[in-house]
């Protein structure tokens, strides 16, 4: 049981948190079909992030947050620039841009001696969640042990849900029919800016604890999942988190404890195992939608 | 990540990325013309897991786990794999080619984590291991890696010459080539093949997150200049060169600069440097 509160229940809590944090925009970017906007943006905060660290001095979470929102956000800008005045196609002009903020990022990371900031390439790419552990305090109540990520990730995902129910008229009338929208002012200017913004607090405070890869996944999946079964908004959102939650936690039960089912050492890279069990899933929920409703009534 | 004694196998390293940037850039001009750069970033990342494969079936083949050949090999299958499903995903209603190649990237290169993870933890530190595959390393590199990864290029630039006015033709004018009766859907997997070849050349060198600015980068930087296909992606494949060899330079000097980052950076200079270039309607994609 204290295995379980000081090693598992953290992690899993982390992982949960991104869920809610990335999914919840996710459905949004999916339907407005920009899944890979979130991608571009997880690559491109790497040298805000570690830009923010050299600034402060030390692991402050303002400072590093402050410079991943300006790099994100500052990726997406650059990248429709270049789209614009070099005339390329928007995938590859935000390929053009975040290759280029990921790569003067990891260079930051290795030579500004930024390792001692818990951060390395690797775990920006696949995450920290095995480094994660819950300390049960001498005295006090018992959450002020929980890993400080734990509380970046709350409110992102409070952030996260907060944005997707007051601007639910704003953010559908944008998803389904953005010329309209813009003409009827049913979505103002500020609509697409603004929920770019959320999504950029999302991807920056999930990064750290999940890394990118399981941001990406969190991001477009548990939509893609939810998609075939229900026409409905609500039904997207409930059923998009509800499978997610299920894949996240078998992910992670699967990565921490079958090496020592089958008997042999060390655990797997949970990032990696929640991701892969998120994306097999599309397509088995796909199929699943096929073969229910080629069934006669 | 630090530079071993290095010294003789210095000049067959700079060759090496060299041949395969120049190919990258060539490469990258005709995926640029399909818009295929989303599909050149899904293949880089997804030769993770076939790499690892190779290493643990080299292992337990007793080819020893680097084995240059092996590991080229198990990254194109899976790299393969990956180019593949994303058709297939993007079939699926509501996924769209967005939501395909966030998921086929997720995949992939969530169980390439997976196995990463497994190899570490059992490594027994006399093998280099394959930390450097994520973010590429020139100094890394064995004798056999570098032989291979120049042959590989080499057969690669070869096929892109001897297929160049096809593949010109399906890049920039589709329907016309149809119209001559050119075999599309061939043309377009020498294509495939193309791509996956210059992944798996580069990924241990540039690493297999940055592999793809070195196909795209380079050749965006081309656009900018005048005149017909064929001059455009000779100067990518001079701009691909160039950078490749500058990265590597520039990864050697400076222990903590990794050479796909270097490599990147570099092409990323020349591409900007390509906007300063007086302003036309740029070939191929119109805007």
């Amino acid at each position: 049981m204290r295995e379980f509160l000081v090693f598992d229940l953290p992690v899993l809590a982390a992982a949960l948190l991104a869920l809610v944090a990335c999914s919840t925009l996710g459905n949004w970017l999916v339907l407005r079909r920009e899944a890979m906007t979130g991608d571009a943006i997880a690559h491109a905060v790497l040298p805000g992030l570690v830009g923010g660290f050299v600034v402060a001095g030390r692991h402050s979470v303002p400072a590093m947050f402050a410079g991943a929102a300006v790099a994100g956000v500052g990726a997406i800008l650059l990248a429709s620039w270049v789209r614009r005045r070099a005339r390329l196609e928007p995938a590859a002009a935000l390929g053009i841009v975040f290759t280029a903020f990921f790569a003067l990022g990891a260079t930051m990371l290795e030579s500004l001696g930024a390792r001692q900031v818990d951060l390395d390439p690797e775990c920006v790419l696949f995450g920290s969640l095995e480094r994660m552990f819950f300390v049960p305090p001498a005295e006090g109540p018992l959450l002020l042990g929980a890993p400080r990520e734990i509380w970046t990730l709350l409110a992102a995902a409070a952030a996260a849900v907060l944005t997707s129910i007051l601007l639910a008229k704003e953010l559908r009338a944008l998803a389904f029919d953005p010329e309209f929208a813009r003409v009827s002012g049913a979505a103002p200017r500020w609509t697409g800016p603004v929920s770019l913004c959320v999504t950029t607090v999302a991807i920056i405070a999930s990064f750290e604890a999940v890394g990118s890869l399981l941001v990406i996944a969190l991001l477009a999946c548990p939509a893609l999942i939810a998609a075939p079964h229900t026409s409905s908004l609500r039904g997207r959102f409930a059923l998009s988190l509800a499978a997610g939650g299920a894949l996240t936690v078998v992910g992670y039960a699967l990565a921490a404890h079958a090496p020592t089912l089958l008997g042999t050492r060390g655990a797997l890279s949970a990032a990696g195992m929640i991701a892969a069990l998120l994306a097999a899933a599309v397509p088995l929920s796909h199929a699943m939608r096929a073969v229910l409703s080629r069934r006669p009534a | 990540m630090s530079a071993p004694a290095f010294g003789a196998n210095t000049q067959l390293a700079l060759a090496g990325c060299t041949v395969f940037g120049a190919v990258a850039g060539a490469v990258g001009t005709f995926i640029l013309g399909r818009r295929r750069a989303l599909l050149a970033d899904v293949a880089g990342h997804a030769s993770l897991p076939g790499v690892c494969l190779a290493f643990l079936a080299g292992e337990a083949l007793g080819l020893g786990g680097r084995n240059p050949w092996l590991l080229l090999a198990g990254g194109a299958a899976t790299a393969l794999l990956a180019a593949w499903s994303v058709p297939a995903l993007s079939r699926l209603r509501g996924v769209g080619s967005d939501g395909a190649v966030a998921t086929a990237l997720a995949f992939f290169f969530g169980v390439g984590a997976v196995l990463l993870s497994s190899i570490q933890s059992h490594e027994s530190g006399a093998q280099g291991g394959l930390r450097t595959i994520i973010f590429g390393s020139a100094a890394a590199t064995s004798r056999a890696d570098l032989v291979a990864l120049t042959a590989l290029a080499a057969v690669a630039a070869a096929t892109l010459a001897l297929f160049f006015k096809e593949l010109a033709a399906i890049s920039f004018d589709e329907p016309h080539a149809r119209v001559l009766g050119l075999p599309v859907r061939a043309i377009d997997l020498v294509l495939l093949a193309l791509l996956i070849a210059t992944v798996v050349a580069g990924m241990q060198v540039a690493g297999v997150v940055l592999v793809v600015a070195m196909m795209i980068t380079p050749a965006a930087a081309a656009r900018g200049f005048r005149g017909s296909i064929g001059r455009i992606a000779a100067i990518a494949a001079a701009i691909g060169a160039g950078s490749a060899a500058a990265g590597v330079l520039l990864s050697l000097r400076f222990e903590s600069f990794p050479t796909g980052s270097a490599m990147t950076l570099s092409a990323t200079a020349c591409f900007l440097g390509s906007l300063l270039l007086p302003q036309r309607r740029r070939r191929g994609v119109p805007s």
